[in-house]
């Protein structure tokens, strides 16, 4: 009887505990999802300009500028994406397009007008750099939330800020990284730093955010960038004359306009 | 060639007045050296190298919202055989809307469809194998036609009509840079050997019936890219021969065929890569019966090739081309010994098999590209391979090196005929 007891103690303890643990995972979840709404959703659409300034180890600097069009098909889930190169002279008047759906096999297309080449490109590995900076293109239209296990791992400050810290574990092993630690505004609801760790616990990556801004209503963070600590180089990427919510015609997001470039976004 | 050129740069100017002043006016190029060495000694050229040259692209371009006005002007100094300064406008057209759902695209420029990976079936616009074959950058391999290309998007796909007025050919290696099999000398022959054997068969009179039409209906079904592809013209390279009379009795000079090109592509992802496949029949107009020694037999071509990003930075491709000769027997007939009736010398196979592959290998942040393309047909006995190692040094220098090895069993194939063109070459850019 005694034994009884005991067990039941216990099994009631071991069910609070696993109670307390969904909680905390739904949380995390639904933060997740509500700070990958805000970084990558925000309004129907977006017109940006943007800069890429990749730094090697050794302090070398390269520098990709291009204008970026988007479009959302739902919110949180279909997205399009248009890029028009600019610089460097090499890959200038490059326009590069990629369709985001929900189920992870990404579309992407580059036409190339030095031959007038449309052509699309095998998307399978999203960890491929993004024009060869510590950006990858998963980083780039992002990692959808249900990809992951989130566990809230505490409160914190960063820069002043209020932050949740988040920990997250692929649901798939074949993945770039074995964890994430993400630390969320509670204010914003934008990752401000994001660290990622090897299946040896070391860190690989680290994301921060540089400047947020308000632009058109929507909390937008304007400059980023992520260190690859293996490497040892690191990318800054700058957005400026940002626009939401122009109302981008989803014909734009073809090969019509892969071939002619939609100018009055791209001047 | 120079009055259309007036025409176009005329046109441009014209166009330019008629784009709003408030657009900008973008200004790129590059200036690049390219040198190049041969790897065979024996080679039946008058020239040492296969390249020397230093040349200037400028790259100019003004627009509006609907109208957009691009110039591509190469200017350079040959020295590997003409040694002379030569330019090249590239491309030079005024693109505009016409209503909502047509683009008219009208002057020089270049021209890409089909779906093979330098493999064209269905892309019968001009080819400039001259420099391809000893280093020049990829978009030379196209080479630029005056033309007037609409495309009209009316919801169920895209239509697109290319009009080229005046026949253009493929550029193809002379015998003064590059040796090739001359079917008259029997042999690989070069202006070592006799400037006789300089190579540039003369074009179709310049009338309005020997203009070049191109057509293609695209569209998409499921995940793939389908299209349909016409063309009206002449074989890009001068598969004929004609007895011209020059007044020391009739000579076998080559000319340009006529040919109705009929195919089709499908292109699209597929088990995380791209899957494409394309086919053609290639309807010889002046040898329907394929038994005119003169003239090439029709022909059949298929094409299936598959990519697949294996790692990440790695990607490799794949391709089988099936190419199917009608009416072979009246094709074989022709090099039989007119006394003795036994074939002579080195015939193609009724089905010509052609297997390529590419590997790209992008290293250190995309910095390092290295990339090997092979072309091998086992039914021809012959390979040509392409090799690159690419550095981009600063956003602006990029520094390469690559080489172009040829071989074959017979003096007479597509690659066999440019064996002793081996050669290895260096090149440095400088974009702005």
């Amino acid at each position: 009887m005694k034994g009884m007891t005991k067990l039941l103690v216990l099994f009631v303890i071991g069910l609070s505990l696993l109670g307390t643990n969904l909680v905390a995972q739904e949380d995390a979840n639904a933060i997740m999802k509500k700070s990958h709404m805000t970084y990558y959703y925000a309004g129907d659409d977006g017109v940006a300009e943007v800069k890429m300034t990749l730094v090697s180890s050794s302090g070398k600097e390269r520098e990709r500028e291009f204008t970026m069009l988007r479009l959302d098909n739902e919110d949180g889930g279909n997205q399009m994406y248009y890029t028009y190169f600019k610089k460097p002279s090499d890959v200038a008047r490059t326009s590069f397009m990629v369709h985001k759906t929900d189920e992870g096999n990404d579309k992407r297309w580059i036409y190339v007008p030095a031959i007038d080449l449309v052509r699309p490109i095998s998307a399978d590995d999203k960890n491929s750099s993004f024009v060869g900076s510590d950006f990858s293109y998963e980083d780039v239209s992002g990692r959808h939330w249900t990809e992951d296990t989130h566990t809230m791992t505490g409160e914190s400050e960063l820069d002043g800020k209020a932050v949740w810290v988040i920990e997250s574990v692929p649901k798939e092993g074949d993945d770039s990284f074995a964890k994430k630690i993400s630390y969320i505004d509670q204010e914003t609801y934008l990752p401000l730093k994001e660290e990622y760790f090897n299946d040896k616990d070391e860190m690989t990556r680290r994301f921060s955010a540089v400047e947020i801004e308000e632009v058109d209503g929507f909390i937008t963070m304007t400059t980023r960038k992520m260190e690859d600590l293996d490497k040892g180089s690191h990318t800054i990427v700058a957005f400026s004359s940002i626009d939401y919510n122009v109302g981008l015609d989803e014909d734009i997001f073809t090969e019509r306009y892969l071939k002619n470039p939609p100018r009055q976004y791209t001047n | 060639m120079r009055h259309v050129t007036l025409v176009v740069m005329g046109l441009l100017l014209i166009a330019a007045a008629a784009i709003p002043a408030s657009a900008e006016v973008y200004v790129h190029g590059f200036m690049q050296g390219l040198w190049g060495g041969r790897l065979d000694q024996d080679n039946p050229t008058t020239t040492e190298q296969t390249a020397s040259e230093t040349r200037m692209q400028l790259r100019v371009e003004h627009f509006g919202d609907n109208a957009e006005v691009f110039g591509r002007l190469d200017f350079f100094w040959d020295g590997a055989d003409t040694t002379r300064y030569v330019w090249e406008l590239r491309e030079g057209y005024l693109k505009f809307r016409l209503g909502s759902n047509i683009d008219v695209k009208a002057g020089r420029q270049v021209l890409t469809w089909g779906t093979g990976d330098l493999i064209f079936i269905n892309d019968v616009f001009a080819k400039d194998y001259r420099s391809f074959f000893i280093g020049r950058d990829d978009q030379y391999l196209k080479a630029p036609q005056n033309a007037l290309r609409v495309e009209w998007y009316p919801g169920f796909g895209s239509l697109s009509f290319v009009w080229t007025p005046r026949f253009e050919p493929n550029r193809l290696p002379t015998g003064n840079r590059l040796s090739y099999y001359n079917p008259i000398a029997g042999g690989i022959v070069g202006t070592g050997i006799d400037p006789m054997f300089y190579f540039d068969p003369p074009l179709p009179e310049a009338k309005f019936e020997n203009g070049e039409f191109a057509a293609r209906y695209k569209r998409r079904v499921g995940p793939f890219a389908a299209s349909l592809y016409f063309y009206k013209g002449f074989y890009k390279n001068p598969l004929g021969m004609e007895m011209v009379d020059f007044g020391a009795g009739p000579q076998p000079v080559p000319v340009y065929p006529k040919l109705n090109l009929y195919g089709a592509s499908l292109r699209g992802a597929y088990l995380g890569g791209i899957l494409w496949l394309e086919g053609g029949y290639y309807d010889s107009r002046e040898d329907a019966e394929g038994d005119d020694p003169m003239m090439p037999n029709s022909s059949m071509v298929g094409l299936a090739g598959y990519e697949r990003q294996v790692a990440t930075n790695l990607t490799i491709n794949a391709q089988w081309q099936v190419d199917y000769l009608m009416d072979y027997a009246g094709f074989e007939d022709g090099f039989r010994d007119p006394s003795t009736g036994e074939i002579q010398g080195f015939v193609r196979d009724e089905v010509r098999h052609l297997l390529t592959t590419r590997i790209r290998q992008l290293l250190k942040s995309e910095l390092v590209k290295l990339e090997a393309f092979l072309f091998y047909s086992p039914t021809d006995e012959d390979a040509y391979l392409r090799l690159l190692a690419e550095y981009k040094y600063t956003d602006e220098v990029t520094l390469a090196a690559g080489a172009n090895i040829f071989d074959g069993n017979y003096a007479s194939t597509e690659f066999g005929q440019f064996q002793l063109n081996d050669n290895i070459y260096m090149k440095i850019t400088y974009g702005f």
